[in-house]
């Protein structure tokens, strides 16, 4: 086989963390492979020395043959490295088409409009027929996904790297991208290196897999000589639990919340709902199907997005977050970075933001029972460093999550409404945030959970809601909540699959 | 291992407070040996009256900064504030006190007005405060039509202007309200809501805090803060200028960038805006002292600006690679990495 990269004895230090040591394994052409490892096992640090923004302290690479020392990112992509990030880094006011071409020289752009051609056939097979005028700040996020992946393969005479690239994307898109990268692959000759938490992608897309754990390979094998069990184990380390949960929904009990005629102005049409102390609802549907809209007019997030709320039996009045806080609504939302976290501040006030008064005294706040209370609930959910005083930028991926989440849990509401609770977040910080929330249903809370994962929905939730185009769809119960039906009713499609 | 003991307090020193710290240090060392007059009481005290003016509405400011804001009208407030007072004692005969009540509740409605533009109609800080700078001065050249007010009465000035124990009141004043910005900002829930408003304004409007009334409050402890210094200005120079205020807006945006402040918001300190006033004083000081002509001031002025900020980024790096690996011996992660994985 013909070796298109090959990572030899790759070191990288940043410091006080080793995040690659001694990483050798080799790429062929037209081979797909997977990168698994949790969050920090240098799975990142390993792209970047691909990609030339990071220099390796020790080690080499070789691509196509030549060996590179000094590796910089213009000497990466004249190696015809390609690397697409999981936020794909395109720009909102450009056209897709201005995208596609974004950095090429006049003579590049004639020599690549065959495969620039050929993204469009993969955008529209991948289920996202954009158009080349589209501007990009109208795409959703799985489009810009879709997007950046495409781009990466057009350019990429080698290699390519995917940076979890499906991670807002629902599945039936997914499976399409799968097959247009494993095309690319094997007609192009390009090397994949795909990088993912999803166990399904793995399996299906990669021909082989390498796991890394605490920056060192420790599993490199043909897929179909391992299994899912396997490498999860080899990535955590330890037996891993399958969660499920014991119903904790309370018979006959009245409502915790009801809502009615809630309506966004980005299309949701109004939509009422019910949700029973210690039940856990699951919102299923596409991206962009009106979930998140559904909870933002719950909490009355966007100007004119309203619903008419009943806590406990009680009619509440609502204008803003602030008034669904105090109602006893506890709104976890989806982007971490830019709703959830205030990551320069330290990771105790970013807990302690919900508390309005809670932890001060004449408007001055006591510092101690802060983060006293910050320590407390992050312990629970397993936070690692456990240094409340960190700031929460310092913090890998799924521990922020996990900031996320303690910052909701630990005040007392009468509901929890969680927006995709653990996108991004590796196998065993997943199961800490299942464990938070099945503990509040264990409470008599009510819970509502957004997911595109439909392993999650099925794993918590006593029941699902289906949305589609800003309407619900399509409600299933416990035990017939299964992916294939799920699917169906997000698309729209009946049993028969029309 | 920091599970033994709950360990709740930090100990470790900011990089970015040192730099400041250095540099003013720097400062004063290389002009006490250019020049020995430098390091004299008198010449220290007029130093340290000249920063007072700066390091008032940087304070103010600095609350706006933190919040991601910027208020370019705090000049026009001092002149505008300071017109009005002088005005009212010279012309209507009020007593000082109550003139400098008026002066200050002016400042904070002006304040107060830039900041419901900026909430209610979501406009830009940089674009209302350019508009509203424009009208304060306006109407401070209306109340004076453009002559300045002199015959300030003696007790203002010996009020604002004169010495306790042989210390200027004025820097007095700027130690006290340093204290109470740096209590209201670090040891106060209302300081923790400009914190988390600066970090991201989302984030803390889904966490229940009052984003458009912190932000209207910010504005207006600038407005007060402009109008304090306006008032002062009027003791020092025993009359009101007209457009007495507007060369501090620049030097007072530079004390606090000075002092760390981020014009992107989230982060700044009280400290390192009153050292920023301090530096920037001590150079117009020292260059006047080594006979230097003034204009080379402002180029001085500049370089430093910009040396500030880029010394205060090499600080955040060096803050990065000494972080300890961990506190309590598990798997932190460099800042960049993995940060989405």
């Amino acid at each position: 086989m013909n070796t298109l990269l090959e990572f030899h004895g790759v070191a990288k230090a940043f410091p006080g963390v080793r995040a690659l040591e001694d990483v050798t394994f080799r790429l062929d052409a037209g081979e797909v492979c997977a990168l698994a490892g949790e969050n920090g096992a240098g799975k990142s640090t390993l792209l970047g020395i691909l990609g030339g923004s990071h220099a390796p302290d020790a080690g080499s690479l070789t691509i196509a043959g030549s060996r590179r020392t000094v590796h910089t990112p213009r000497q990466a992509l004249a190696d015809g490295v390609q690397i697409a990030q999981q936020e794909p880094a395109v720009v909102p006011l450009l056209t897709v088409d201005q995208n596609l071409q974004l950095g090429l020289s006049r003579a590049e752009r004639r020599e690549l409009a065959p495969r620039t051609g050929r993204a469009y056939e993969d955008l529209r097979a991948m289920g996202f027929p954009l158009a080349p005028d589209a501007k990009v700040i109208e795409l959703s996020p799985a489009e810009r996904q879709a997007l950046g992946v495409v781009r990466a393969l057009a350019r990429a005479t080698r290699v390519v790297a995917l940076d979890e690239p499906t991670t807002s994307m629902v599945e039936s898109n997914v499976d399409r991208v799968l097959e247009c990268i494993r095309k690319a692959a094997v007609e192009r000759s390009l090397g994949v290196l795909y990088v993912s938490h999803r166990m399904r992608e793995v399996m299906t897309v990669a021909d082989s897999v390498v796991v890394l754990r605490d920056g060192a390979v420790n599993l490199r094998s043909a897929i179909d000589q391992t299994d899912e069990h396997t490498i999860v184990e080899r990535m955590v380390g330890r037996q891993i639990l399958q969660f499920s949960r014991e119903s904790s929904v309370r018979p006959g009990a009245s409502p915790v919340m009801r809502v009615r005629d809630a309506v966004h102005p980005r299309g949701n049409r109004p939509i009422s709902l019910e949700v029973a102390p210690g039940e856990v609802l699951g919102i299923a549907g596409l991206v962009g199907s009106g979930r998140t809209e559904l909870l933002r007019s719950i909490v009355h997030a966007d100007d004119g997005a309203r619903s008419t709320v009943e806590i406990e039996g009680r009619p509440v009045h609502l204008r803003n977050p602030r008034d669904a806080r105090s109602a006893g609504i506890a709104f976890v939302p989806e982007d971490r970075k830019k709703q959830g976290l205030v990551l320069g501040a330290p990771t105790y006030l970013n807990v302690v933001m919900t508390a309005g008064g809670e932890f001060s005294r004449l408007g001055f706040v006591r510092r101690r029972s802060e983060r006293l209370a910050a320590r407390a609930v992050t312990e629970r959910l397993a936070l690692s460093p456990r240094d409340v005083t960190l700031a929460a930028r310092q913090f890998s991926g799924g521990n922020q999550q996990k900031v996320v989440v303690a910052k909701w849990v630990w005040r007392d509401s009468a509901v929890y409404l969680f927006d995709e609770p653990t996108k991004g977040v590796d196998v065993g910080g997943k199961v800490e945030i299942y464990q938070a929330i099945d503990r509040l249903a264990a409470d008599g809370k009510g819970v509502v959970v957004v997911s595109s994962e439909l392993p999650e929905l099925i794993a918590l939730c006593d029941r699902v809601l289906v949305m589609r185009e800003g309407a619900v769809v399509a409600e299933h119960v416990k035990d017939s909540i299964n992916e294939e039906d799920l699917v169906r009713s997000a698309m729209g499609l009946t049993k028969d699959g029309k | 291992m920091s599970s033994t003991k709950i360990s709740t307090r930090r100990r470790t020193v900011n990089p970015q407070a040192v730099g400041v710290v250095a540099a003013t240090v720097l400062i004063f060392v290389v002009f006490s040996v250019l020049s020995p007059a430098f390091l004299g009481l008198d010449n220290l005290r007029d130093l340290a009256i000249s920063a007072c003016v700066n390091a008032i509405i940087g304070l103010g400011l600095t609350f706006v900064i933190i919040t991601g804001g910027i208020d370019l009208s705090v000049g026009s407030t001092a002149s505008f504030v300071g017109v009005v007072s002088a005005t009212l004692m010279v012309k209507a005969d009020m007593p000082s006190i109550p003139a400098i009540a008026v002066g200050l509740v002016i400042g904070c409605l002006c304040g107060a007005l830039n900041g419901i533009l900026i909430t209610r109609l979501r406009l830009q800080p940089f674009i209302v405060t350019l508009g509203t700078m424009s009208v304060y001065q306006g109407l401070a050249y209306v109340v004076t039509n453009g002559v300045p007010v002199y015959n300030i009465p003696a007790d203002f000035t010996t009020m604002l202007n004169g010495y306790v124990g042989g210390v200027p009141v004025m820097v007095i004043i700027v130690l006290v309200l340093g204290v109470l910005a740096w209590a209201l900002l670090r040891r106060t829930l209302f300081g923790e809501n400009v914190l988390a408003t600066g970090g991201s304004d989302e984030t803390a409007w889904l966490s229940g805090v009052r984003v458009a009334r912190v932000k209207v409050l910010v504005y207006m402890i600038a407005g007060g803060c402009a109008a304090l210094a306006g008032l002062i200005l009027v003791a020092r120079i025993d009359a009101a200028q007209t457009d007495g205020g507007s060369p501090y807006l620049l030097t007072a945006i530079a004390s606090a960038v000075i002092g760390g402040a981020n014009l992107m918001g989230g982060e700044g300190r009280i400290s390192g805006t009153l050292l920023g006033a301090l530096i920037l004083a001590a150079l117009t000081n020292g260059l006047v002292l080594l006979n230097v002509p003034s204009f080379y001031e402002q180029i001085v002025t500049g370089v430093v600006v910009v040396l500030a900020v880029s010394l205060d980024r090499s600080a955040g790096y060096l803050r990065f690679l000494r972080r300890p690996p961990s506190r309590s011996g598990s798997d932190a992660q460099p800042v960049e990495q993995e940060a989405t994985a």
